[in-house]
């Protein structure tokens, strides 16, 4: 008897049997999740939730700190994501609410017969980065923070692009090219602990269908639509723990695995749906985007930056905010990383001997050593955020129920922080410190698989470690000086 | 049963109240009461400060005996608000101190209580409180 006929025969699930490493042989969060309705049931109860804020953004409060949209998007929506992809994984993708207006999309398209291929020109992720690029400078211009009629509209705007967007393409086209939100989770869950991943590299080798990613005819269930092929997947990037590769495989082969955190960055192999990273400009260029925004968003809440705006403004002789944002959001979107990469890579490359060795491999390779210092200051940000703010939540939703006619007690209004203030400094501190090993131990182990010589590795590693170094300085530096929030009125004029 | 017609006016309909807005929160107002608000230091600065507000009548005379109660917030989410209540330091102006806790944008909605028990609320924008 063949080894695919043995596989054919034992289709029932054999690994339920509880594994610590594993999260889908968990008690009841493993069935839970191997329902395969879980993720419709997450998608759902987030879905209506949008919908609460939606509508409080639109007809609620204007005044933001009393408003359902504002909090939950701008307090508790990031400062849970970022903690979640610190401890788990890619769980809001996982239960994304836009994945409901995505399926009716789907449906719509294929009722219409509009669906296409995305073109190749957009089979990469420089709109994605595109798009994150002007929505942080929006988000500076237009003070999202502060107007909950403006976030609720940025909801809607979301749902209907996921809409419109699976409407005319195949696949999972939103996610993996256009989705802001998900290219950040992406990015978060390259340090995360998790990842889904197969549990017997021969099952799947003796596996002549390939459910994982073609389908599984028998039960009609899809395979992975971001071309995440598991016997080729490695790592999370483009990732979005759908887990509809775990429903379709037929020998129950996928988990939802615990892993060395970071791992993932110091190999380069050819990775599916992907290739690899080190070839890839466009998925470095994302990589810094998220870098640099994360030292970007931070800095539009100190007080120095607003020195800065007004002598670039004064210079500039302007009257409008946009000038002064756009002069600091293009020095450190685009000229700042590139003349600290193109001087870093070169210092690396001379000091490891390899002249002939381009620049460009040389900064597409090391830049992901940079990820988890980027995540960390992310990390220290939105923490900071959630863990001040984070009770708010009580007397905002108390405030919206009696309004709406359900009575919920008289709002806590002095309800704030989840932890005492004294806590906050040295929490991110440990989150910074955290991303910044990271960093460190990546950037080191790039180098020892890039070049197999540990002298030589360790030398073209020196650069990176300093640039690594001087960016904990510069976070620092940052999270030391006074916060000064403003946002609905610009001075300079 | 509904027509298609009678659908898409309903959907119009909910449409323009999302869009022009049916807000809650927004302030009350008695649009013949005077009320100036002053901070000091000025400009407001990080800690503890003093806001008097000036109460006028319709003929512009002080008005006395109200009761004044404030609330400031910070512009963004994710802040607990300060509340006071002001004590009336001489017919018609009323004093309260206000802890501005962070630098940025602040606002101070001002609800007052008339001694007729009419009820006004007001919102006065504060931005650029600064970090001393």
């Amino acid at each position: 008897m063949s080894s695919e006929m043995i596989i054919q025969l034992n289709e029932k699930p054999r690994r339920t049997k509880f594994t610590a490493g594993d999260i889908l042989t968990w008690p009841l969060i493993g069935p839970f999740l191997r329902w395969r309705y879980s993720r419709r049931v997450m998608q759902a109860g987030l879905l209506l939730l949008t919908g609460v804020f939606v509508f409080d953004g639109l007809v609620g409060p204007v005044q933001a700190p009393k408003n359902l949209a504002t909090v939950s998007a701008w307090v508790h929506y990031r400062g849970l994501v970022v903690l979640a992809l610190l401890v788990a994984g890619n769980l809001f993708c996982m239960a994304c609410p836009f994945m409901l207006p995505r399926e009716a999309g789907r449906w719509l398209g294929a009722k219409l017969g509009v669906q296409g291929n995305v073109p190749k020109v957009l089979r990469n992720k420089w709109l994605a980065a595109l798009l994150l690029v002007v929505f942080f400078i929006s988000y500076e211009y237009w003070d999202l923070w502060a107007s909950p009629w403006l976030t609720a509209w940025i909801l809607v705007g979301y749902f209907l692009t996921a809409m419109v967007v699976d409407t005319f393409f195949k696949g999972a086209a939103f996610c993996k090219y256009v989705c802001p939100l998900g290219q950040f989770n992406f990015f978060g869950s390259l340090n995360s602990p998790t990842e889904i991943k197969v549990r017997d590299a021969e099952t799947c080798a003796a596996c002549r269908t390939k459910d994982c990613i073609a389908g599984n005819r028998q039960t009609g269930q899809r395979g992975c639509e971001l071309w995440l092929f598991q016997e080729k997947k490695r790592g999370n990037m483009d990732c979005t723990f759908c887990l509809d590769c775990v429903y379709a495989c037929p020998h129950d082969n996928i988990g939802w695995q615990v892993r060395l955190p970071l791992q993932e960055l110091w190999f380069d192999p050819r990775r599916a749906g992907i290739g690899r990273f080190s070839q890839r400009w466009d998925l470095t260029a994302l990589m810094v985007v998220l870098i640099t925004a994360a030292y970007l968003n931070a800095f539009g809440m100190i007080t120095p930056v607003y020195a800065l705006q007004q002598a670039i403004s004064d210079q500039l002789n302007a009257t409008s905010e946009l000038p002064s944002l756009l002069v600091i959001f293009g020095v450190g979107f685009f000229i700042v990383p590139v003349i600290t990469l193109a001087v870093t890579s070169y210092a690396s490359r001379l000091l490891s001997g390899r002249s002939r060795e381009p620049l460009g491999l040389v900064v597409r390779r090391f830049t992901f050593a940079l990820v988890p210092l980027g995540f960390g200051v992310w990390l220290a940000h939105y923490a900071f955020h959630f863990l001040t703010g984070g009770l708010t939540i009580i007397p905002v939703t108390q405030s919206f129920l009696n309004d709406v006619g359900i009575f919920a007690g008289q709002p806590q209004w002095q309800l704030g922080q989840v932890v005492p203030a004294g806590w906050l400094f040295p929490l991110q501190t440990i989150f910074l410190y955290l991303g910044v090993f990271g960093s460190l131990v990546t950037g080191f182990q790039i180098a020892v698989h890039q070049y197999r010589d540990r002298h030589v590795a360790l030398r073209a590693f020196i650069p990176w470690a300093i640039l690594t170094i001087l960016l904990l300085l510069a976070a620092f530096w940052i999270m030391l000086q006074p916060m000064e929030m403003r946002g609905t009125l610009f001075i300079g004029l | 049963m509904v027509t298609k017609k009678q659908l898409l006016l309903v959907i119009f309909g909910i449409t323009l109240l999302l869009v022009t807005g049916c807000r809650r929160g927004q302030t009350s107002d008695i649009s013949d009461i005077g009320l100036d608000l002053s901070i000091s230091p000025d400009p407001p600065t990080t800690g503890p400060a003093a806001v008097v507000i000036q109460l006028t009548d319709e003929a512009g005379q002080p008005l006395a005996g109200a009761k004044v109660e404030l609330e400031g917030n910070m512009s963004h989410a994710g802040m607990t608000p300060v509340f006071s209540q002001a004590k009336e330091i001489e017919p018609g102006q009323y004093e309260a101190p206000l802890e501005f806790t962070m630098g940025g944008d602040w606002f101070i909605l001002v609800k007052v209580t008339l001694p007729d028990g009419r009820q006004l609320e007001r919102q006065v924008d504060v931005p650029g409180v600064e970090t001393r």
